[in-house]
């Protein structure tokens, strides 16, 4: 472990208030909203529910900020709490419309595990730039939970592999398989919806 | 992955191209150690079509990342959040 352990404020000698600790709170960890959100969007797939378990994240750290090390990893905390929040009271409830939303079929999967390319070539990723959020945004809601979990924490937040770990409460092998398998499957819908959309030329090989 | 304890790097762990690919994300993710990574640029550095799925890759993550990182929290959240817990900043108004 190397994350730095600041020598903080002089926290021995006068304990914090409840008022300095709210301060705190308030300054450093609301500064995580728009992350922890849109984490909960993904994770929920819907606003509502996203406000709501943002809203019970902030309260559940809030009552245990005391307990937070100042000069570990604040971000890292949060997820973690949002995602234990998110198993323990949101996945119950929520129905998975796994059946309904049937975009990944089967042969998709196959495809994911053999590792095969998205068949994209570096000269068509300036596509990419096209591709609408909505297209992005979907193919991750396509993505079982605990693959879109893993992607979300590695591609869009930028975690480690260790961190992931911690976050989800999982050995780090589950994490990369979880990522590896998730990551296949969005990559090749993607890919997939470039191509459909006409975005990328077909595979003439000018 | 036979870690092999007796400490010689002499055999490189990627022997082909199969092998690369296989750890590309790691290598994305910065989660090869140093040797391990020099290997993956120096066969990228030499493999076009290695490289052409590093570069693909790279754009998914860019792709990814701008249009996930993109979502605000709506501001009633925000002002809702902001209320909670700045009790202490905007101090009580003593009508009682």
């Amino acid at each position: 472990m190397n994350l730095p352990t600041l020598p903080d404020q002089a926290d021995l000698a006068t304990p914090e208030t409840d008022a300095e600790r709210s301060s705190r709170f308030e300054t450093e960890a609301l500064a995580y909203l728009d992350q922890l959100y849109g984490a909960a969007l993904r994770m929920t797939r819907n606003p509502t529910d996203a406000e709501d378990l943002v809203q019970e994240t902030f309260a559940k750290a809030y009552a245990s900020f005391h307990q937070f090390t100042p000069g570990t990893n604040l971000k890292a905390w949060l997820y973690r709490i949002l995602t234990n929040t998110f198993i323990n009271s949101y996945r119950k409830k929520q129905r998975q419309p796994q059946s309904s939303g049937s975009e990944v079929e089967d042969w998709q999967l196959a495809r994911a595990e053999a590792h095969t390319s998205t068949g994209l070539r570096s000269a068509e990723t300036e596509a990419l730039d096209r591709m609408p959020h909505s297209a992005v945004t979907e193919a991750m809601n396509a993505l079982a939970p605990d693959f879109r979990l893993a992607v979300y924490l590695a591609d869009v937040e930028g975690f480690s592999y260790k961190e992931i770990a911690e976050i989800m409460g999982t050995p780090i092998g589950t994490v990369m398989s979880r990522l590896n398998r998730g990551r296949n499957q969005l990559r090749l819908s993607l890919a997939d919806f470039a191509r459909e959309h006409g975005l990328v030329g077909g595979d003439d090989d000018a | 992955m036979n870690t092999d304890l007796s400490g010689a790097t002499m055999t490189p762990e990627f022997e082909d191209c199969t092998d690369v690919l296989r750890s590309l994300y790691a290598f994305h993710d910065n989660e090869l150690s140093a040797a391990e990574a020099d290997e993956i640029r120096q066969h990228l550095m030499a493999c076009e079509p290695c490289l052409d799925h590093f570069q693909v890759e790279d754009a998914m993550r860019l792709l990814i990342r701008r249009c996930c990182a993109e979502e605000k929290a709506p501001e009633g959240l925000r002002m809702r959040m902001r209320a909670t817990y700045s009790r202490t900043v905007i101090g009580f108004d003593s009508t009682e």
